[in-house]
C-alpha cells in the first residue's frame, strides 16, 4: 500500500509549502498533467505513472474491510492490471462534487461498497482498457483490435512492439470515454482476480507500524486540540475561564464551539436524510495533545444543561413502556389476529429490551485542519467523504470549491464516521487560529459519553399456537428511542403467519442516532427470534425443529395481496425463494456442526438464519449460524465454544475478505450481545472507558470456522454486517436450548450469567 | 528532560517528566506507530517493550524510562520482517490495523519466553482489544510465527 496519499504525506512533512501548494490545487484531478512527476489521470478512476504503474481511486473508506484490495481486484481485472504494479489511493471528495457523482457511490455503510461499486468499477475499467488500447493504435497508426495490454504495455502481437502505460497516458486521457453500454467486461471464466483470495494491500504497513491513520498525521507547525462538550446531551455553553489554566504548559489557546449540522449519515437518494447536530463545546489547543488535554480537565466551564439534566435509563424505558401501551403504526397485517389468538390452543406473552450502545472504534475521533487565505484542507477518516467535505466548508464559511477534504485510514469504525461532529469540531478550532494546522484527538472517555448511539428498543410480542404447534397468531410492537424510521427491523420477519399484526412507535430519547455495524437487525433479530424459542418451548418443540418447519414455502400465502407490500417482499416468487434459501444456509450449518464437534460432548447449540435485508430485491447475503456454548449445571456460567457460519454472499469477489468480515462481525456481535450497555443517569453516559463499556478479548473468543456458499450469482451482496445480527440470535437460542434463564434483555451478562474462565 | 533508548538509539525527549511514554513516542519522536486507544491501559494498543517486557505506554511517565531500552513497532525485525510480522501478514490478520501494532509487540514478547505457547498460553498473553474482532487469526499467527522463529533459529527479535 504504498499510496500516493502517503507519498504526498510523506512530501507535506518533509516541505512546509506544499500544503500551500496543495490548497492552490483544490482539486487533484484538474492538476493531473505531466507536468513534473503528477500522474497521468485517464478517466476519473486511474492515474498512470511515468513508470507505468497505476494508482486507482477508491471511492470508499478503509475500516478494516478490506474494501481498497477488493475494489483494486475488480479494476485491475477489466484493465488487465499486475497487482504489483498497482497501488491505490482514496477518491478526492472535491472531485466527486465538481464531477457530479463520478466515483458513483462514496458512501460506506450498510455493507454496500462492493454491491455498489463492483458493475461501475467493472465498466470503468473495459473503458479505460479501450482507452489505452485506442491511444497505442494512433501512435502506432495502426487498428486496436488485436492489440493487447500485458504488464502495464499494450503490446501488438503482429509486430511484436510494446508500449509502456507512462507513454500512452497522456494521448489515452485525451480519447473520449467510450459509450458505458457497449464496452465489453472480461468475462469470468477469464478472471484472474475476481473471486480469487488476493492477500490484503494493506497488511504488510498495518503489521508493520507504517500504516497512516488520521491520528497519526503530522503537519509542519501543528498545534494539537482536545475537546469537552457539555456532559448532557443537547446542553449549552455558557462561560469558561481560561484564566485558570493560564499557567499550565504549552496551551496556545481556548476556543467555543457552536452547536451546528454534523453531516448526513445516508446518502439523500437512499433514505431519509436527517442532518443531524452536535451540541456546543470547549476546546484547549496546545503544543502536545496530552497537554492540551490535562488543561482541558482543569478548565472551569459552565454549562447551560438544558431539558435533559435529569433524563435516566430508567426513566427512558418507562417512557418506551408507556408509548407501548398506545396504538403504534401498523406496519405489517395479515389475517385477523384478534380472533386468531383467541382460537389459539396456547398463547404466551413477552417483553424485549436492548439498551443504548457504543461503537467504541480503537481510534478516537480525530480530524486535522487548516484554514488559510480563504480556503479550508481538513485530514480525517470519514465513512462518508462527501458529507465531511460539505461540513468542512460549511464550518470553515466557504464555498465547497475552496474545500478540500482528505481521506485517511480508519481505525475502526462501524458507523461511528458517518457523522461529521468532529470535522467540525476541527474546522472551527482552525478557523480560530488561520495558518496553524490543528490536530484534535477525542479522549476516550469523550468517545464514550459524546457519541452518536444505537438505539434503546423494547418489544411487546404476542403469540398463539394450535394444537398441531403451528404459530396462528403473531403480534408485536416495537418501539424504539430517538431513530431514523426502520420498520424493516420487524417486517422483514420471514416466518410465513397467517394472522400477523406489527405495529411500530418511537419516542424522543436525549442521546442523538448512530447506524451501527448491523443497525436495525442487530435489536430486532434476537427479540422476536427468542419469542420463536419461545413459542418451540410452547409447542413441546426444540428450537431448531420449530425454525425447520416455520422456514416452509408452502406455507406463503398466495392469496393476502398485503403480503406482496414492498416492505415484505417484491412478489410471491421472492417470498418463497427467500425462505428456500434460509433453510439451505441453515441446515448447512447444521450439518457442519455436526461435523465439527463431538455429538457425545457437545454442548448446548442455538441456530439462527437470516439476510441482511432492508427490502426486497436489494440483494442481501443470507447468514446462518450454528453456535456451540457449555453452561454449568445451574446455568449461571457460561462458555461459548465454537461457532460455524455459512454465508450466501453471491459472488464472493475475495473469499479472503469476506471470510475474515464473517469472523470478525461474529466477534462483534458476540462482544455487544455480551457486554455492550450505554446507560444514563442524571442526564449523562454513565460508562467512561473500556473498563465499564467491556469488549470481547482473546480469551473468550470461540473457535469461528466461515463456510461461503458457492454460487453462479454474477454480482456480489454486502457481507460486513450480516453475520452480527444473526449471532446475537444464535447465542440466544443456545442458552435458551440449555436451560439457562430467558434472555429478554441485553447485555446477556446482566442476567445472572458471567463468562467461565 | 529524559534520556533513554528507543530501537537502538539514544534519544533526549523535551517534554514535561509527566508525559506518558505514548505521548513522547507519537508527537516529540515521531513514532506514530504505538496507537492511542483508551489512555487508562485497558485496550494494549500502546504496547510498547521495556527492558524487552511489554507494557502499555499510557501509563509510563517519561520521567520514569530515564536510561531504559524501549522498543516500539518501529525497530522490531530490523531491516527484515520479524517472524511474527511474517506470520501476520502471510495470514492477512489486520482489519482496521489500529491495534495491531500493540499486539504484535506482545507476540512477541511472549514467544521470547515461550518457544511453543499453547492456545491458553495464548489467551493469557494477549489481553489487547480487537474491536475488528480478528481474535482466531491472531491466535493462528502466532502458533505460525512460533514455528517459523523455531524454523530459523537466532532470527532477530
Amino acid at each position: 500500500m504504498t499510496t500516493t496519499r502517503r507519498n504526498f504525506l510523506t512530501l507535506s512533512a518533509s516541505v512546509g509549502s506544499s500544503i500551500a501548494f496543495n490548497l492552490a490545487l483544490p482539486s487533484m484531478a484538474f492538476s493531473a498533467g505531466k507536468n513534473g512527476n503528477i500522474p497521468q489521470e485517464i478517466t476519473s478512476w486511474i492515474t498512470v505513472h511515468d513508470d507505468n504503474r497505476v494508482t486507482v481511486r477508491i471511492p470508499q473508506i478503509e475500516l478494516g474491510q478490506g474494501i481498497t484490495t477488493a475494489l483494486t481486484q475488480v479494476i485491475a481485472e477489466e484493465i488487465n492490471l499486475e497487482l504489483s504494479l498497482t497501488d491505490w489511493e482514496f477518491y478526492d471528495p472535491l472531485t466527486n462534487y465538481n464531477r457530479k457523482n463520478v466515483y458513483v457511490h462514496t458512501y460506506s455503510g450498510g455493507s454496500f461498497g462492493m454491491r455498489m461499486l463492483f458493475s461501475p468499477m467493472r465498466i470503468a475499467g473495459a473503458q479505460i482498457k479501450e482507452m489505452l488500447l485506442l491511444a497505442a493504435a494512433r501512435r502506432w497508426n495502426t487498428d486496436a483490435r488485436g492489440l493487447v495490454i500485458k504488464n502495464h504495455h499494450v503490446m501488438n502481437p503482429a509486430t511484436s512492439t510494446s508500449v509502456g502505460f507512462g507513454k500512452l497516458s497522456e494521448i489515452a486521457s485525451t480519447i473520449p470515454i467510450p459509450d458505458p453500454s457497449k464496452v465489453k467486461t472480461t468475462a469470468q471464466k477469464d478472471w484472474r482476480y475476481i473471486g480469487k483470495p488476493i492477500p490484503r494491500s494493506d497488511a504488510y504497513d498495518k503489521s508493520t507500524g507504517k500504516a497512516i491513520y488520521g491520528i497519526d498525521l503530522k503537519l509542519p507547525g501543528m498545534k494539537y486540540a482536545a475537546v469537552k462538550q457539555c456532559p448532557v446531551f443537547g446542553g449549552n455553553l455558557v462561560s469558561f475561564d481560561s484564566t485558570a489554566i493560564k499557567s499550565y504548559q504549552g496551551v496556545q489557546k481556548v476556543v467555543a464551539i457552536k452547536a451546528g449540522p454534523s453531516g448526513y449519515t445516508v446518502p439523500p437518494f437512499f433514505y431519509e436524510v436527517i442532518d443531524w447536530r452536535m451540541d456546543d463545546a470547549v476546546a484547549v489547543v496546545a503544543d502536545s495533545w496530552w497537554e492540551a488535554q490535562r488543561a482541558l480537565d482543569a478548565l472551569p466551564i459552565v454549562w447551560d444543561e438544558g431539558e435533559n439534566k435529569d433524563v435516566s435509563s430508567t426513566q427512558i424505558e418507562q417512557k418506551i413502556n408507556n408509548e407501548l401501551m398506545t396504538q403504534g403504526e401498523v406496519i405489517r397485517q395479515e389475517g385477523d389476529v384478534d380472533s386468531a389468538l383467541l382460537k389459539a390452543e396456547k398463547t404466551i406473552q413477552s417483553r424485549y429490551h436492548y439498551p443504548f450502545l457504543e461503537h467504541a472504534a480503537l481510534e478516537p475521533m480525530n480530524c486535522t485542519a487548516l484554514i488559510e487565505n480563504g480556503r479550508v484542507e481538513a485530514w480525517a477518516a470519514t465513512q462518508y467523504g462527501d458529507e465531511a467535505l460539505r461540513i468542512t466548508a460549511y464550518a470553515a464559511g466557504v464555498a465547497p470549491y475552496n474545500a478540500k477534504f482528505n481521506l485517511m485510514l480508519a481505525g475502526g469504525s462501524f458507523g461511528r464516521r458517518l457523522h461529521s461532529d468532529y470535522v467540525s469540531q476541527a474546522v472551527q478550532i482552525a478557523k480560530e487560529m488561520e495558518g496553524v494546522p490543528i490536530k484534535l484527538i477525542w479522549s476516550r472517555e469523550e468517545n464514550m459519553q459524546r457519541s452518536f448511539y444505537a438505539p434503546v428498543m423494547t418489544t411487546d410480542f404476542t403469540g398463539g399456537i394450535d394444537a398441531d404447534g403451528n404459530i396462528t397468531a403473531w403480534k408485536s410492537h416495537v418501539c424504539q428511542g430517538r431513530s431514523v424510521y426502520q420498520p424493516y427491523t420487524m417486517s422483514r420477519m420471514v416466518y410465513p403467519v397467517p394472522n400477523i399484526k406489527i405495529e411500530y412507535s418511537t419516542v424522543n430519547t436525549p442521546p442523538p442516532y448512530a447506524w451501527m455495524r448491523g443497525v436495525g437487525h442487530t435489536q430486532a433479530l434476537w427479540m422476536y427470534h427468542g419469542f420463536v424459542s419461545e413459542l418451540a418451548e410452547l409447542a413441546g418443540m426444540d428450537s431448531l425443529s420449530f425454525q425447520l418447519k416455520l422456514l416452509d414455502e408452502k406455507k406463503v400465502s398466495k392469496t393476502a395481496p398485503e403480503y406482496y407490500n414492498l416492505e415484505i417482499a417484491s412478489t410471491y416468487e421472492d417470498a418463497v425463494s427467500r425462505i428456500k434459501k434460509f433453510r439451505e444456509r441453515l441446515l448447512h450449518v447444521v450439518e457442519k456442526m455436526d461435523n465439527k464437534s463431538d455429538p457425545n460432548h457437545r454442548g448446548s447449540v442455538g441456530y439462527a438464519v437470516f439476510d441482511m435485508s432492508y427490502a426486497p430485491g436489494l440483494g442481501a447475503s443470507i447468514v446462518a449460524i450454528a453456535i456451540e456454548i457449555e453452561m454449568s449445571e445451574n446455568h449461571s456460567t457460561l462458555k461459548i465454544k465454537n461457532v460455524v457460519a455459512s454465508v450466501d454472499c453471491g459472488l464472493a469477489v475475495n473469499p479472503q475478505l469476506v471470510e475474515t468480515q464473517v469472523a470478525g462481525a461474529i466477534v462483534f456481535g458476540l462482544s455487544n450481545a455480551l457486554y455492550g450497555e450505554i446507560t444514563l443517569d442524571n442526564g449523562r453516559v454513565e460508562q467512561s472507558n473500556f473498563h465499564d463499556y467491556p469488549i470481547l478479548r482473546l480469551k473468550d473468543t470461540p473457535s469461528i470456522d466461515v463456510h461461503i456458499a458457492s454460487s453462479d450469482a454474477t454480482l456480489p451482496s454486502g457481507i460486513g454486517e450480516g453475520a452480527v445480527p444473526v449471532v446475537i440470535a444464535a447465542l440466544v437460542d443456545a442458552i435458551h436450548t440449555a436451560g439457562g434463564p430467558k434472555v429478554r434483555r441485553l447485555p446477556i451478562l446482566k442476567n445472572d450469567i458471567s463468562l467461565s474462565a | 528532560m529524559a534520556k533513554f533508548v528507543v530501537n537502538g538509539k539514544s534519544v533526549e525527549a523535551k517534554a514535561d517528566p509527566d508525559m506518558p511514554l505514548l505521548w513522547v513516542l507519537r508527537e516529540k519522536l515521531g513514532l506514530t506507530g504505538t496507537k492511542f486507544g483508551c489512555g487508562i491501559a485497558q485496550c494494549l494498543a500502546c504496547t510498547v517493550h521495556i527492558e524487552g517486557q511489554p507494557v502499555p505506554s499510557c501509563q509510563i511517565p517519561v520521567k520514569d524510562v530515564e536510561g531504559v531500552q524501549i522498543t516500539t513497532i518501529e525497530g522490531v525485525g530490523g531491516k527484515t520482517l520479524h517472524p511474527v510480522q511474517k506470520a501476520w501478514i502471510e495470514g492477512n490478520v489486520p482489519q482496521c490495523g489500529y491495534c495491531q501494532s500493540g499486539i504484535i509487540m506482545a507476540a512477541i514478547a511472549l514467544l521470547e519466553q515461550n518457544s511453543e505457547p499453547s492456545d491458553a498460553e495464548i489467551d493469557s498473553a494477549i489481553g489487547n482489544i480487537c474491536r475488528c474482532g480478528t481474535y482466531p487469526y491472531v491466535r493462528k499467527a502466532i502458533h505460525a510465527a512460533a514455528k517459523l522463529k523455531r524454523a530459523t533459529p537466532g532470527a532477530i527479535s
